[in-house]
Order: C-alpha cells, then structure tokens, then sequence
C-alpha cells in the first residue's frame, strides 16, 4: 500500500501491531462490502425472476389475477419526478448560482447553512410538511403534492451541486468575460453556467436518483392508485410506495412483484449514480 | 489552464448603460430571492409542524415525551411517546457502534491505499450503498436479514452474550419476527457510506499534514494514524458520526419493515420495538384531525426534524473544525462541503 | 436564451415522458365519452377513489375489475389503509366513499362534515385465529377464555394444558406461541377485541375492545396482508386475520366454539347463518358476534360502505350508484370465489335502499339500466 519506509530498528511488537492494524482495515473493508453484494443479488436474482415486459404493460390487477404488472407505478413515477424535477432544477440551479456568484455575505452564508443542513433532512418530514400544506389545501392526495414533497428533498442537493460545481469554473473566464464588457448576468449565464453544464446535469442525476427511491413522502401525498392516472391533481401510484405495499403482503405474485420494482428501482438509481460519477471525474479533469 | 473552446457567440460589447444594470440587479435580486425562498422553505416547515402539533403538546405536556402509553382511538385518547423516542435512539446507537469503526476503518483503508485499482472501485461501490433506496433494504431486510437473524444470530447470541451478567439481558432472544436490533443492523449498513465518505474527507485533509512529521520520526504507519492522525481528526470524526446519527435517527421505511411494531419497551434488543418515523409512517394515513392523534403524530414530526437537524449542524460544525485545526480554512470549507454532498 | 447545455435536455425529457404518460393514460381515461367498451353507448363510468378496511380489500378489488366490463371508464381505485384510514379520510372528504369493518362510532360521527351520509353492508366475512404450525392443521379447537389468554400472554406454549385439553390426540409441540396482531387502526381488530372482551372478563379490563389496542404481547403487522404475511413466515406464529386471507395464505385455522358449546369452523356457510344476526338501521355497536343460530361461527363481521348522500359531481355520483348497486346485486355472486358471504338478501336489499338515497345537487340518483 503505501511507500513509506520503514526505519529498520522497528521493533517485532510495533510491526505486529502495525500488521494487525493493516488487516483490522482490510476486515471493515470486508465487512462494509458484504452486505451490498448480498442485496444486490438477492435483488437481482428474485428481481429478474419477475421482470417480463408485463411488468411494464400490464397495470396492478387483484392477486388472485394472474398476469398483473406495475405500468401504474412507473408511469406515476415518471410524473411525480417530473414535477419535482420542473420545480426543483430552476429553483437549485438559481439558489445555486445565487451562493456560487453572489455568494460572499451574510445572506449566501445562512442560504449555504439551510442549505447543508437540508440535506439530512428525514423524507417523512418532508411528507408530512407537504401533506400539511398541499394536500389539506387541494382536498385530495395528488401526483402534485408528492412532486412537491420530493422538492423539499431535491431542491438543497441541486443548490448544493450546482454550487460546488460553479466554483469550479475558473476565475480568469469570468474576469476575462468582464473585462469584454459583457455585463454580469450575461457571464453567468453565457460563460459559467455552460463551462459548468455537465456538471450541472451531473446534479440534477443525483437529485433525480434521491427522489426516485423515495417512498416516505409519496405515502403521506400521493395515496397511491391501481390505474394510470395522467392527472397531477388526483392519486397517482409509484414504484418505491407499490414495492413498500407488495411487500408486506400475503400473496406469492405480489411479492415476486415486489422484488421486480426493487430490481428497476435499483437499476434506475445505480446507472444514474454511476454515470453521475463518471461524468463529474470528467467535469472535474476538464477544470483541473 | 482550462479548455473550454472559443468563448460562445455573444453581442458585441455595450457601454453600462441603464439597461445593462438593470439586467444585472433584475437577474442577481431573481437568485437572491429564489434562494431566500430555501430559507423560507424550513422556517415554514418548522412552522407549520409547530402549528399542526402545539395541541397534543398543550393537552399532554411533559407526559408526551416520558408516558408510555399510546391510543390513538376516539374517546380514549393517550399519547405518551416514550416507546418510539427510545427505539430511534436504541436503533440509531446500535447503527453507530456498528457503522462508526467499520466506516472509519474503510475510510483509513482508502486513504492509505496507494493502489489506484482498489481505492476507486472501492470507493463508488461503497457509495453504490448509499444509493440503494430505502424500500429496497426495506424488502432485503424483511425477507432476508430477519429470516436469518431470527433462526441463526440471535438465539447463537441469546445463548452466548445472553449469558453474560447485566449486559446479557439485552441478548434475549425474543422469538421471529421483527426487532430493534435487526433494525439497527439494516441502519448500520444505511448509515456507512456517509459515515466513510465525511471520515474520509476529514481524514485525508490530516494526514497528510503529520504523515510527513511522523515519518520524519520513525513511526509505522499504525502509529502515524493512531497518534497522528486520529487525534487530529477526532473532532471531524465525531461530525461525521453524527451525520451518520442524523440519518439513522431519520430512517423510515427500512426501519417501518424490520422493527416489529410494537409499542412495548423492554430490555432486550431482540424484542419488537418503534420508531418516530416508523410511527408516523404507519399512523399518518389514518390519523383523526379532529381528536389529537394527527396533532401528536405533527408533533413527532417536528421533534424528530430539530434533532435531525440539530445533528446536521454540529457535524458541520465539528468537521470544519477539524480542516480549520489542520490550518485550510478555504480547503476546510470545501472538503465540508464537498463530503456532504457527495453523499446526497 | 441558453440556460445550460443540458438542463434543457432534462427538462424536455421529463416534459416527454409525462406526455408518454399521458398518452398512454388516454387509452383508459377517466372522461365520461364512449371509448367503445362492452356497453353499448350507454354511461361509461368515471374514476373513483376508495379506502379503508384491508379486511375488505380484495373483494372490493375483484369487484372493481369485474365492474370495468360493465362502466369501462369506472376507475375504481380502492386503497386499502385500514378502517381507521377509511373513517378518516372519509371525514376529511379526499375519497369518494370510505369502508370500515365497524360501524361509525359516536366521536366520529361528530367529526363528521355532514350528517348527509349513508353506512351500509357490502358482504360478510370472518375473523379467524390463524396458526403456522408445522404438522398441526387446521380445526385446531378453541375457546374465547383460552384465546383471550394466549393474547394476553398469559398462554405461551403451543401444549399448554389449556390447548391440549381441547384438542386431544393433535401433537402439539413445546414450543412459544408467536403472536401477530395489527400495527394500524383496523375493524378486524375491533371485531376480534370485541369478541375476546365477551369471552374473558381480564380481557376486558385490561385491554377493552377497539380498532387499536394496547398489545401486550406480539408484533404488528400492517393490513391484514402484513399480519398473513408475518404469521406465514414465522414457524409457531399465530394470530388473528380476516377469513379469506387466512386462505389464500395457506394458514391453519381454528376452530371456535360457539355459545352453545360446540366448535365451529369458519366457512362461507358458517358465516353465512351468522348474518342473520345482523339488524338495521346500523348502529355503533351493531355486531354478528356469538350469534345464536346453530352452527354459525362466532366471529363473524360485515363490512360497511360510507357515502355521502349530496354528492355535486354527477359523473361520480352516477358511478357511485351503478357500482354498489352491482355490488349488492351481481357482485353478490362473486364474494364466495375468494371466501367471501353474501349478504342475506333481505338486508342487501335494505342496503339497496340506502345506495338510493345518494343524490347529486338534489336530484336522487337511480342506477344506470344495464345493458349487458
């Protein structure tokens, strides 16, 4: 692992105690890998066993029906994260611009506290905060409300990204631009933001792939449904709160769906994650 | 020196004129008021919890958070929140004293490793954890992680630990079904990436600072950690636990699964137990506005929000404290930040 | 003007996958215009939402699926929360009818809106103890005191004397009795606590009857699907679970004895003599426990729909009417596939008349003639 030499007058006990040490780390190294790979077998394994395209083309039918599928819940997710990414991406990127350009007085600093903070806060909050306010108000559990819910999750990550990755972009473009006499906005929005823009998808991949695996805030806005429902004012399902129904109950096809769900639900947040990364490993080379 | 192209086609340049300044006040007030909006956003949040849960507060006071008894049923109202305020906390410990040297150890493992080929699988697989959603550990833990502890791990430990004086007592096995310590267990592995990732942060900001001293001195490499390093990076270690606390004790729908629902509190950790978000998961839905069971379940709500980000704050606090100690403020800042977010 | 490079692709993405959604949802749209199912041009139906009882909950999803031949556009979305979700969200009007295996109780009846509503029965149906037990199956015997006591915990091995003593010649093994019980506000409970409050006087002190309880020993399951499901995967567990679930999840069921001393299992034609017990109008503490006919089982229940009867969307209003007046008449049919009672037909005709006095802006509203 590391060069470091070592002095020759080490004594066995030190040594012992160093070897020791180096496999106490390989251990947790061990231990913290175990269980990933362990759900992403069982995940796939029992996943694959239920993925057919009917998952996707069927909707939810009673159990005692053969051949049901989940066309609701996906199809519920994409709009309940759609909205919440509409909503969540102008709002982050602009807070985001906000504490990366402006960002230098008392104001950016308790913007960047609430921020940072938001960040940790529990998704079931966040249900019920928006449960509160939107679904009281429009008298109905709605796609709308729990797009909402995701953006009180999602709106932190994409300020909190879009700022660090605007930082990144060096001084010398924005002076350079200024110094041609384009007024400020302009250079944020016709220079930064463009040098920045992979990095900035790159937020909005990981903010998407938190909002999609979130089960607690749909629950509390969303109802659920066993029907497409193209209406953002009227209960929709969705994939994280159908696994969370499925799994808790008595019937063999139901559960095999479930572990459909958590298999697509895997898939879609690994494959944003990943890409995030490399993306950002990239954006980062570019700036560096 | 970056790359970036030849500079995007714009109009050519105009004197400050006043439309100029206003563009630039109009678009710098717009991200200004957007991102005050993020702050209104909490204060109104914490607001309106307060609002929605004062009433279950003002009717049973102090007795909310020390009574046992919960009944949520019309006539018969008693709200005590003590059985979930003591299985957040239980869960949440037994996440810590599994996750906290697991994540630190990963986290000293991929600072040492000069390997290139180890360090950066390693490194995205353990964030690939956290990226696992909550229903999905959920459904593992349920289906897998119960089963097993039920008929293996824990009658192994009720009949090994569980003999022991005083501490056995937390090691009666229970019988199948759901229980705090398999909740903790699925905790633990929820909480370890980010308890890696900020420990990682924090440490690498260190040790390179006494990393050179320490060689300079003869010392192995266990001995410029554990003298060197690791004092050092306490402060910043302990932030990151507290991170990885804050997002245990706000856990829902994994912990929903495995905890076994139950409203009694016992010794041991092998019994079922409750959480406030599991609570508030499973009652939410059904909670009268009229009596106080909604108004008790909001305030939950709220307490379980301040403390979560109360934890926020003081890891925060403490791991910039440590960059700070290492002498980088700027490097501080942004190591902090960059930690934090890396695991959103 | 050019934001970013690719915030615009996401966000054109998103807008087309909610297009996508919305095309394909317009296959079966909830609009009331005919999309040619098998009605012939007459009322198509609109979505509705439902949710309540999970004791009710795979009938009234048969029933919504059989129902779509009849309206295709009737999207009935039953979710099911528990009764105390139903009674709840029909208070807070963000249903179009709730279900609930207990009647209105008088707190709620207070909460409720408006006192223009109707509660009627949709079918009958049982709570049954079921065990997991290997080697043991179901018709083990027993009593309410000896059940009473192995939910308060006062019974915890399978051969305790008590048990064994019903059940002479079955092999019951020394090993603890694992209790399920419901973690949600749930008829089932109230039905099961009802009856275990009549059978054990320390029952009913120390726990009392209602949709939630004090538990003293066991864990929670949510729904009656997440109670099947804890007793199915836990060898020695038991508890208590609506009829047809215990039977679709392949539980042992027991048998318990009636008043009159002799033990009855629970099946479709048990819980049918049970129902004649049942008395209109519905009040608070209307029951069909410990009826006295022969050969009923003890612990059956109804299940009961709420409605209110100014309904202002006439789309909804026609739906609501045509499906529960199928309901009690056609779908009546179909509650034994899945180990459901009919309703006796005296009283589904008395529910019959409660569904006819939903009104939309004032107008009474009578089912759509079927067509086929």
């Amino acid at each position: 692992m590391s060069t470091m030499e070592m002095p020759r007058e080490i004594s066995t006990r030190r040594r012992t105690k160093d070897r020791a040490f180096s496999i106490a780390l390989w251990a947790c190294v061990v231990v913290a890998l175990v269980p990933l790979l362990l759900i992403v077998y069982r995940v796939v394994r029992l996943g694959l066993a239920a993925v057919s395209i009917s998952l996707f083309t069927h909707t939810a039918l009673p159990a005692s029906f053969p051949g049901g599928g989940m066309k609701q819940a996906f199809l519920g997710t994409a709009m309940i994260v759609g909205i919440a990414v509409l909503i969540s991406i102008p709002l982050g990127v602009l807070t985001g611009i906000y504490l990366s350009e402006y960002g230098s007085g008392r104001v950016a600093g308790v913007v960047r506290f609430t921020a940072e903070i938001l960040l940790s806060i529990p998704s079931i909050v966040a249900g019920a905060f928006i449960w509160a306010l939107v679904v009281v108000a429009l008298g109905n559990f709605s796609a709308l409300a729990a797009g909402i819910a995701l953006t009180v999750l999602m709106w932190p990550i994409m300020a909190r990204a879009t700022e660090e990755v605007l930082r990144l972009v060096p001084t010398e473009l924005r002076e350079g631009a200024l110094a041609l006499g384009y007024p400020r906005w302009r250079v944020i929005v016709r220079v930064v933001l463009p040098t920045a823009g992979a990095g900035v998808f790159t937020a909005i991949m990981l903010a998407v792939a938190r909002g999609l695996g979130e089960t607690a805030p749909v629950l509390l806005t969303a109802l659920g449904n066993d029907f497409v429902n193209t209406n953002p004012l009227k209960p929709t399902d969705a994939v994280p709160l159908r696994v969370y129904n499925y799994a808790q109950s008595a019937y063999p096809a139901w559960r095999a769906l479930a572990w459909g769900g958590a298999l697509m639900l895997l898939v879609g947040v690994l494959v944003l994650s990943v890409t995030a990364r490399m993306l950002s490993i990239r954006q980062q080379r570019r700036m560096r | 020196m970056a790359t970036i192209g030849a500079p995007p086609e714009v109009a050519p340049a105009t004197p400050l004129t006043r439309r100029r300044r206003f563009g630039d006040r109009a678009f710098r007030w717009t991200t200004l008021v957007v991102s005050v909006g993020l702050v209104v956003m909490l204060a109104l949040l914490l607001w309106v919890l307060a609002d929605g849960g004062w009433r279950a507060i003002r009717e049973f006071g102090l007795h909310f958070v020390i009574g046992r008894e919960w009944n949520p049923v019309a006539g018969r109202e008693v709200y005590g929140a003590l059985p979930f305020i003591f299985g957040t906390f239980v869960t949440a410990i037994i996440a810590m004293v599994l996750a906290m040297p697991v994540g630190v150890g990963v986290a000293l493992f991929l600072n040492e490793s000069g390997s290139v080929w180890i360090k950066n699988p390693l490194a995205v697989l353990v964030d690939l954890l956290a990226a696992i959603p909550s229903v999905v550990y959920g459904l593992w833990g349920l289906y897998v992680l119960v089963p097993l502890f039920d008929h293996t791990v824990q009658p192994w430990l009720s009949a090994s630990v569980g003999k022991v004086p005083v501490i056995g007592g937390l090691f009666q096995y229970a019988g199948p079904g759901g229980d705090l310590f398999t909740a903790g267990v699925i905790l633990a592995i929820m909480i370890l990436p980010i308890v890696t990732a900020v420990s990682r942060e924090v440490v690498s900001v260190v040790s390179t600072e006494t990393r050179e001293g320490a060689i300079a001195l003869g010392a192995t490499r266990y001995e410029t950690i554990r003298l060197g390093v690791l004092p050092t990076a306490r402060p910043g270690i302990v932030g990151a636990g507290m991170l990885g606390l804050g997002r245990a004790l706000g856990e829902t729908i994994a912990v929903a699964l495995v905890v076994g629902n139950s409203t009694n509190i016992s010794a041991s950790l092998f019994k079922p137990g409750y959480t406030i978000p599991a609570v508030i998961a499973n009652e939410f839905r059904e909670a009268t506005s009229a009596g106080l069971h909604r108004s008790a379940l909001l305030f939950l709500a709220l307490l379980l929000v301040v403390i979560a980000l109360g934890m926020a704050t003081m890891s925060r606090f403490l791991v910039r404290r440590t960059a700070r100690l290492v002498g980088d403020d700027v490097a501080a800042q942004e190591e902090a930040a960059s930690s934090t977010l890396g695991m959103a | 003007m050019r934001i970013h490079r690719f915030a615009r692709p996401a966000v054109i993405a998103a807008a087309a996958v909610t297009l996508v959604a919305a095309a394909c949802g317009n296959t079966s749209s909830s609009s009331a215009s005919a999309s040619g199912g098998s009605n012939t041009g007459g009322f198509q139906g609109t979505a509705l939402n439902g949710a309540g009882s999970t004791f009710a909950a795979p009938l009234y999803q048969l029933w919504s699926q059989s129902f779509l031949q009849k309206e295709p556009d009737a999207q009935i979305n039953y979710q099911a929360i528990g009764s105390g979700g139903g009674i709840e969200q029909f208070t807070s009007q963000t249903v179009d009818f709730g279900a609930s295996d207990v009647p209105l109780q008088s707190d709620e009846i207070t909460n409720l809106p408006s006192s223009n509503y109707i509660q009627f029965p949709t079918a009958l149906g049982a709570v049954v103890f079921a065990y997991n037990l290997q080697g043991v199956d179901s018709g083990l015997k027993l009593d309410g005191k000896t059940t009473a006591d192995i939910f308060l915990g006062n019974i915890t091995k399978w051969n305790d004397p008590a048990i064994t003593s019903q059940n002479p010649g079955v092999n019951l093994p020394d090993e603890p009795i694992q209790v399920v019980h419901r973690s949600d506000e749930s008829g089932t409970t109230s039905v099961w606590t009802s009856w275990l409050s009549a059978e054990s006087p320390e029952w009913s002190s120390k726990v009392g009857a209602d949709k939630a309880v004090q538990w003293p020993v066991g864990t929670g399951g949510n729904g009656n699907e997440g109670v099947a499901a804890g007793i199915s995967q836990t060898e020695g567990a038991a508890g208590y679970l609506s009829y047809d679930f215990a039977v679709t999840a392949g539980l042992g069921i027991a048998d318990i004895q009636a008043p009159d001393g002799s033990y009855v299992a629970p099946s479709i034609d048990s819980i049918s003599k049970a129902g004649g017990g049942l008395k209109f109008p519905i009040q608070s503490d209307t029951n069909i426990l410990n009826s006295s006919t022969k050969g009923a089982y003890p612990v059956a229940s109804t299940t009961y729909v709420l409605v209110y009867t100014d309904q202002t969307d006439e789309a909804k209003a026609q739906t609501l009417v045509d499906f529960w007046t199928w309901a009690l008449t056609d779908g009546q049919s179909q509650t034994e596939q899945i180990n459901y009672s009919p309703l006796p037909s005296d009283f589904a005709t008395s529910a019959l008349k409660e569904v006819s006095k939903i009104t939309v802006n004032g107008t009474p509203v009578s089912p759509t003639s079927s067509t086929g």
